[in-house]
């Protein structure tokens, strides 16, 4: 369960000052509330099938009402059969990723083999709850191959509550995205059955026009998605990646 | 207080009547409804024979896009037409109410109305507001007097410009008029440069999208051009289709009859008052 | 969303620099042309002098709303004054007329101004009204933002008895000393003449302003800057 959902969000006082310069200049009396936290926005989606994973992540970048960047990739590959897609604060997910890299490389060094991806989210909860009381301001989705070839996903919250789960979105248009995919993806009542499963019945492809048509929902009605979307197949064969197109408004 | 007082809503102005209560609950922790606020890209422009205006059409209500095709090019009167950006209901209420006045003011006169009177009614209710009416407009048209262009402030503050530009898009769209702009430009250059600087808005703030509505007027026309360029389309359909079919499982069905309806027979004397 | 990089909500306020010099026949009043909100400059031809009546004029800074209202209010009672009395009204009554809105609604308003004029009764004056409705009858006038860097050089070279146009120099120089030092006033310099000739308006445009100390010249682009010969621009 997500129970620890619980954010530190420290907001700029937003008051904008104006000093009203009449016979004397005042200066800005009002003093805004520095934050160390932004967020970049963009939106993450993955699904685990039988024997695939789909991991999917918009590329536009964010602040306020302005875009940073129509070209940045939100997919980061952690190990051969590993990716994590992060929105939020695009420092801390560098920040995250530079630590899950050097630890991943311990890890090999250590092992002589790959993370599997398994042991790669117990990490990553690990090294987010590392930060409970100064946490990293970024939404995770993991996903993978475990080491039965099974797709695998894996969902976070800030501060390192995770869950494998069959499919998952993260970030300023999962509250679009999450609704369609439960329609999609759950079984007829989610009273009936305790999900037999973490993967969905979909096919690659079928899944693949699902993350598409997801995306271009949530870019019609989220500000903070859209520009072009980034896809990473994973399965049996290897990686693949396939692009499309975002509005740009 | 008469007993119409209070059914019947007053004839002008706002009711403060909940001030106070909603303040106590805002201090209690309740947060106040969030407005539609148009995020907005709206310009406009003095070419050779008149006024063009121009707005993109997202409105949103934080993050999310409450509407993808809005009008925000009002008519104030056939040769007055007026941009608004600011909380969606304010801008359409301000030009709503000051078209209306100056419909009255065209039947007691029998003349066109004029730019100034708009001007002065819309700032006039803006500036006795001190702000609270969040209204940012752009102001266009053609009157006996030429054409007149300017922008209104929400505290009421007006300006008078060859081109001007509001909105959280405004940066974007003034970038391309302070440096494509010029006096005597013809009607499709106008257009273009309008189009232009509605189209850097909707791409570079994320506060304005979709589509660009025009609005050209010159003496004694006025042509307004709802969607003159739709630079958005959808960018991906599933050729399969989605189709919902699962549907809640029914688990058990048990039908119980609603209680078997009793007649009341009044006997006896009635109470005594 | 209520809040943007640019806030549409921010009062829209004049940093200005405007100035009220009488001479020896009349006055001449000068503003810069900047109107901004925050860090934007909403309007930069902006006319800060305005109109009252035939023979007087207003110097507005502060809130741009609160000046607007208070010179329309102002304008329409010297209207009135002026229909009812058959002759102009005096730059006392309308300076007068400034004072009592500026006073009696001191809690609501920021606004300084600067009314000059002139008329037959005594001829050029200067009226300066800051904030809390004072009125001060002066010589010369100076306020806004940008009146901090001039009030030593006013006191310099201010001389009793100018000429028309040794008074104009001296506006434009003053207001042109203002923007090269003060982010708020910008612009072009634009001055209004009034004497018992009339009234005549001047504007000088801001890339022919004089430049001051360790100013540089107009560049159209951030290249010429880099390519021009003068001191290095983005030395470190």
């Amino acid at each position: 369960m997500n129970s620890q959902q619980i954010y530190y969000i420290f907001d700029l006082c937003k008051s904008p000052n104006l000093s009203l310069s009449l016979s004397f200049i005042t200066m800005a009396k009002q003093h805004a509330r520095w934050s160390p936290y932004d967020n970049n926005g963009g939106t993450c989606v993955a699904i685990a099938g039988a024997d695939y994973c789909v991991i999917a992540a918009d590329t536009r970048m964010s602040t306020g009402y302005s875009i940073l960047s129509r070209d940045y990739s939100k997919i980061c590959k952690l190990a051969d059969k590993c990716m994590m897609a992060s929105s939020g604060f695009q420092a801390d997910v560098r920040a995250l990723q530079k630590v899950l890299a050097a630890r991943h490389l311990i890890y090999q060094h250590q092992h002589n083999k790959q993370m599997s991806c398994p042991a790669m989210g117990q990490l990553l909860s690990n090294t987010l709850y590392y930060k409970r009381f100064f946490p990293y301001y970024a939404f995770n989705v993991l996903g993978g191959l475990d080491n039965e070839g099974k797709g695998c996903v894996f969902t976070y919250d800030a501060v390192g509550s995770y869950e494998r789960v069959g499919y998952s979105s993260q970030g300023s248009g999962s509250t679009l995205i999450m609704p369609f995919l439960d329609n999609q993806l759950k079984s007829p009542s989610p009273l009936l059955l305790p999900a037999q499963d973490a993967v969905t019945p979909l096919s690659e492809s079928e899944a693949v026009d699902l993350v598409k048509t997801c995306f271009a929902s949530a870019t019609e009605r989220d500000i903070y998605t859209g520009d072009r979307l980034e896809i990473v197949i994973l399965n049996a064969d290897g990686v693949r990646r396939e692009e499309m197109e975002l509005r740009k408004d | 207080m008469s007993k119409a007082a209070v059914d019947v809503p007053m004839k002008g102005g706002f009711s403060f009547d909940l001030c106070r209560r909603n303040e106590m609950l805002v201090k209690k922790g309740l947060q106040s409804p969030s407005f539609l606020k148009t995020g907005t890209t709206i310009v406009g422009l003095i070419f050779q024979d008149g006024v063009i205006l121009g707005a993109d059409t997202r409105a949103t209500e934080g993050p999310i896009v409450a509407d993808k095709n809005c009008e925000k090019i009002h008519f104030m009167a056939p040769n007055i037409y007026c941009c608004g950006a600011g909380t969606a209901a304010d801008t359409e209420a301000v030009t709503d109410m000051v078209s209306s006045q100056l419909q009255l003011h065209r039947y007691h006169t029998d003349r066109e109305s004029r730019v100034v009177t708009a001007l002065t009614l819309l700032k006039s209710h803006l500036f006795s507001y001190q702000g609270h009416v969040s209204a940012a407009l752009v102001l266009g048209g053609v009157d006996v007097t030429g054409p007149h262009l300017h922008t209104i402030y929400p505290h009421g503050s007006t300006d008078t410009l060859p081109f001007a530009t509001m909105g959280s898009g405004s940066l974007a769209a003034m970038s391309v008029f302070e440096s494509k702009y010029r006096e005597g430009l013809t009607r499709d250059e106008g257009v273009k440069l309008v189009t232009e600087a509605i189209c850097s808005g909707i791409f570079n703030d994320l506060g304005s999208g979709s589509n660009v509505d025009v609005c050209v007027i010159t003496k004694g026309q006025t042509e307004y051009l709802r969607n003159h360029q739709l630079p958005n389309p959808r960018t991906y359909i599933n050729e399969r289709g989605y189709s919902f079919p699962k549907k809640t499982e029914v688990l058990l069905t048990r039908i119980t009859p609603l209680k078997q309806m009793v007649e009341v027979t009044e006997a006896g004397d009635a109470m005594e008052e | 969303m209520a809040d943007q990089g640019m806030d549409l909500n921010a009062p829209h306020s004049m940093g200005t620099t405007i100035i009220g010099v009488t001479y020896n026949g009349g006055v001449v009043l000068g503003a810069d042309s900047r109107t901004s909100t925050g860090m934007y400059v909403a309007n930069r031809a902006s006319d800060k002098i305005t109109q009252l009546t035939d023979n007087v004029y207003v110097c507005r800074s502060g809130s741009a709303a609160d000046s607007q209202v208070v010179s329309d209010y102002v304008r329409y009672f010297l209207h009135q004054h002026t229909i009812q009395l058959g002759q102009p009204a005096t730059v006392k009554v309308a300076a007068n007329l400034v004072r009592l809105l500026s006073y009696n609604n001191k809690s609501m308003l920021e606004t300084g101004l600067i009314v000059g004029g002139w008329d037959k009764y005594e001829g050029g004056k200067i009226y300066g009204i800051p904030l809390g409705g004072t009125i001060i009858e002066q010589p010369f006038a100076i306020g806004g933002s940008g009146s901090s860097y001039l009030y030593g050089f006013f006191d310099q070279a201010w001389k009793e008895g100018m000429t028309k146009d040794e008074a104009e120099q001296l506006v434009v120089k003053a207001v042109s000393l203002a923007i090269a030092r003060d982010g708020a006033s910008g612009g072009v310099v634009r001055t209004v003449i009034i004497n018992s000739e009339g009234v005549k308006r001047n504007f000088y445009q801001g890339d022919a302003l004089p430049l001051w100390h360790e100013e540089l010249e107009p560049q159209n682009s951030l290249l010429d800057v880099l390519n021009s010969s003068g001191p290095e621009p983005m030395a470190t």
